[in-house]
């Protein structure tokens, strides 16, 4: 009983300071974490090649283990590089047409050209991909949204985002309700694919249905705890004050990114 | 003071031919506990809403008569201001989750935070409904992950920590156990008690009967009377319209029928109880008198 | 032949046991009502039933035959469930489209097909809501289009999950007819309910479970004669059979007509 009260204090304490995810990086601002890793995503485009996209996907492991989080995020990262980015790289490797095939196989004749080529594209979208997975492990959206709000941005656009991420986990697993609902009443929906088709819309029905019947209901309720008050809303977490060398770091990974576009139009690369 | 005054409402939902509400006149006193009970489609979330300005406001529709709330006309209020002073929890558990919220304790305190509460007062003011609430073990949990009930809970929490003059509370135990519904009924009480206004839809008649001031019943849209809680629920004109009554009434009743009456007729358990049991006593004097 | 749960173990997906050892016989037109707190395993049970979960130990027997090995769609036909909300379950935009689904998804013969659904329509209620969008009706109609929606198909046993939720007294009446229909069919009707009024008007059998485990299993006069088993599965009398327990009447009646004849 004490100990559970205890715990409860601390819970709530919590909220009197600062928050704190233990560690620099994920305690940074996550509007400028968003920043840099938007930077860093798109910089290879700048460079010819696939070097400069290989390398940017090396520095997302790294900032990963500073940041503590390499556990979530290396298997992550490790499956996107084997399904998608293999993928990719097969698919443009294989059917770009060009001089001297590396070897043949049927109507398949890889160029080296063509492995270039497939390399470059395959990482950059890595490099796209690899930024969005490390800012979820790195950042929450909550917080960032958070951020935004403080910085002016209406509560109205934050709750937009914030519910879709969360009615995209409820309209799943209304799904598997209805889906449950569904075979109790002798609809199949394991088996060949025309037996899971005629499963389709029975079951896409009443989750559609319920999701728009509900939306009014949602932002009636919503009204009833005064979200359209005409007073700044406040706010019980809070988010410790961006550092000014955070700051530092933003501009100058952004700086170096718009160096390289500036470079790469002018023909310097 | 008058909470609503509503004289020849009716209301009818755009898109559809049926009134949902027909000519009410109503006074509600502030202060009390009011219970809206009646069949389905008898217009009892109509009424509710329309208390708190939902309709016309939100849904649209035809509002004909006067409808006073507070000493003003329901449409002369600033919505704004008018849901701060009625609070409102609805019925679907489902609904009334932000979905924006980490946790139980941040749930709550949205209300709280949308009103510009300073952050320590929001603390403060959410672990004082916890505790009433006994959500203890419920704070640190994800609300988008709670059972139905649970939500239910939660959803009636939030508004509560609103602290709003008055409250609506559509069917607040419809997903709630036996145990939990009375400790549900239990705090609606205490509400009351602080001095709030209460207006409840809720189906379970046995605890209508031992925690309402007044009941409101309605079918087909229309009034069907309105007065103390006994007197509603002892009224000739409930049972012609098909409303559930409190089980000790109907057993009375059925008293009357096999030509055993009780001296007048009960709506509580306790009150049965006192009944029978004056009735055992003065019996068992009778036999020894004998 | 009845449903037997024989020592039936089931973990939620977080690793917390939902059913822990539970035994349960359902025989042929039987009426059982299984009653508990919020997670006290009651729906992990009758999902036990038909095959919408598998037994993670101990084993579940339909007629005979372990759930083990067939889907619950296969089942269908045998066990039918409605779920508490109607609105999981219909999705067409009439009354007779949604009651005929099933049957024309069975590519049922027109004579077989027409004959179940006219049952059904006379057991629920629906004669007037034949041509109408099921969303236009208010919940308590929609709860018997879902219930007739299961009766269509030849289940001989029957789940209802809280089914007096959202009813009036004109549907609460409706329900309990149907349930004597059912079961003078020889089928059996299995329901989660919280509303202990309608356990002993309209069944004859009670199981009480609390924290994954059946607390008691008997006739409902014996279940709710019980101090110690009602406090353990946190479960009421109804009102007035609490009533004559507070006068200490000796009676085991729970129903309403039965009672009056025990007041003095």
């Amino acid at each position: 009983m004490s100990s559970e009260s205890g715990n409860a204090v601390a819970f709530v304490n919590r909220f009197r300071t600062y928050v704190d995810r233990g560690n620099p990086i994920r305690n940074m601002d996550p509007i400028v974490v968003f920043i840099v890793l938007a930077a860093i995503a798109i910089a290879p485009i700048a460079f010819p090649g696939f070097v400069a996209a290989a390398i940017v996907c090396l520095i997302y492991p790294v900032i990963a283990l500073f940041a503590g989080v390499a556990r979530e995020f290396l298997p992550t990262y490790l499956k996107l590089f084997l399904v998608v980015g293999l993928v990719l790289f097969v698919l443009r490797a294989a059917f770009i047409d060009g001089e001297d095939p590396l070897f043949r196989l049927g109507n398949i004749a890889p160029t080296w050209a063509g492995v270039e080529e497939g390399a470059r594209f395959a990482l950059l979208v890595m490099a796209i991909s690899g930024a969005v997975t490390l800012f979820f492990n790195l950042a929450t959206v909550r917080y960032l949204m958070l951020a935004l709000e403080l910085r002016g941005v209406t509560p109205r656009a934050t709750y937009v985002i914030l519910a879709s991420f969360q009615s995209i986990i409820d309209l799943g697993r209304h799904a598997r309700t209805v889906l449950e609902a569904q075979q109790s009443r002798g609809i199949e929906t394991q088996g060949n694919i025309i037996v899971r088709a005629r499963a389709f819309f029975p079951i896409l029905a009443p989750v559609f249905l319920a999701a728009i019947n509900q939306t009014e209901e949602r932002a009636v309720s919503l009204d009833a705890r005064a979200f359209n008050s005409n007073v700044p809303h406040t706010h019980l977490v809070m988010l410790r004050p961006t550092r000014p060398r955070e700051l530092v770091v933003a501009v100058l990974v952004v700086a170096t990114v718009l160096a390289a576009f500036i470079g790469s139009a002018v023909g310097w690369f | 003071m008058v909470l609503a005054a509503l004289r020849g409402v009716s209301f009818t939902y755009a898109y559809t031919n049926e009134p949902a509400l027909r000519d009410i006149n109503l006074t509600l006193e502030e202060g009390l506990l009011y219970a809206v009970i009646g069949p389905n489609a008898s217009g009892k979330s109509t009424l509710c809403a329309l208390l708190r300005g939902i309709v016309p406001l939100f849904h649209e529709g035809e509002l004909t008569g006067t409808a006073e709330i507070r000493g003003r006309n329901l449409l002369e209020w600033d919505p704004a201001e008018l849901s701060r002073e009625i609070g409102y929890v609805f019925e679907n558990p489902f609904t009334q989750i932000s979905g924006i919220k980490e946790t139980v304790f941040e749930e709550i305190a949205l209300g709280l935070e949308n009103l510009g509460m300073p952050p320590e007062e929001v603390i403060d003011r959410v672990e004082q409904v916890v505790e009433q609430l006994e959500l203890g073990a419920l704070v640190a949990k994800n609300p988008n992950e709670l059972s139905g009930g649970q939500r239910q809970k939660v959803a009636f929490a939030s508004i509560i920590a609103m602290d709003a003059d008055v409250i609506v509370i559509d069917e607040p135990t419809s997903q709630l156990d036996p145990e939990s519904s009375d400790a549900v009924f239990a705090i609606i009480a205490n509400l009351k008690k602080s001095g709030k206004s209460i207006v409840l839809v809720e189906h379970k008649m046995d605890l209508v009967a031992q925690y309402a001031d007044r009941v409101i019943a309605l079918n087909g849209g229309r009034l069907v009377i309105e007065g103390p809680t006994s007197e509603v629920f002892t009224s000739p004109l409930l049972n012609a319209s098909d409303i559930a009554r409190p089980a000790v009434t109907e057993l009375a009743e059925a008293l009357v029928h096999v030509g055993r009456p009780l001296s007048r007729t009960p709506v509580t358990r306790a009150e049965a109880a006192e009944l029978i049991r004056a009735r055992m006593k003065g019996g068992s004097r009778a036999d020894r008198s004998r | 032949m009845p449903i037997v749960l024989d020592e039936v173990a089931f973990d939620y997906p977080d690793g917390t046991p939902a059913v822990e050892s539970v035994s349960l016989r359902v025989e042929d037109g039987e009426r059982v009502a299984i009653v508990g707190q919020n997670g006290a395993g009651k729906t992990t049970t009758v999902k036990l039933m038909n095959g919408l979960l598998k037994p993670k130990s101990g084993a579940v027997m339909v007629d005979g035959e372990s759930t083990a090995n067939r889907t619950t769609a296969m089942m269908a036909q045998t066990v039918g469930y409605v779920f508490q909300n109607p609105d999981d379950q219909i999705f067409t935009s009439s009354v007779q489209s949604e009651l005929e689904y099933m049957p024309k998804y069975l590519r049922w013969e027109e004579e077989r097909r027409d004959e179940r659904v006219a049952r059904a329509v006379a057991l629920c209620g629906l004669e007037q809501h034949l041509e109408t969008n099921p969303n236009d009706l208010p919940i308590a109609i929609r709860k018997f289009i879902a219930i007739g929606a299961i009766l269509v198909g030849e289940c001989r046993y029957v789940i209802l999950d809280e089914p007096t939720a959202g009813l009036d007294v004109p549907g609460l009446r409706l329900l309990n007819s149907l349930i004597n229909h059912l079961q003078s069919e020889g089928i059996a009707v299995v329901t989660i309910t919280h509303d202990m009024r309608f356990v002993t008007e309209s069944f004859d059998r009670v199981v009480a479970m609390a924290n994954g485990s059946v607390v008691a299993d008997g006739p409902c006069e014996e279940v709710f004669a019980d101090d110690d088993v009602l406090k353990r599965a946190r479960i009421r009398r109804p009102e007035v059979a609490q009533l004559v327990r507070d006068l200490g009447i000796p009676t085991t009646a729970l129903r309403l007509d039965d009672i009056v004849h025990n007041i003095p």
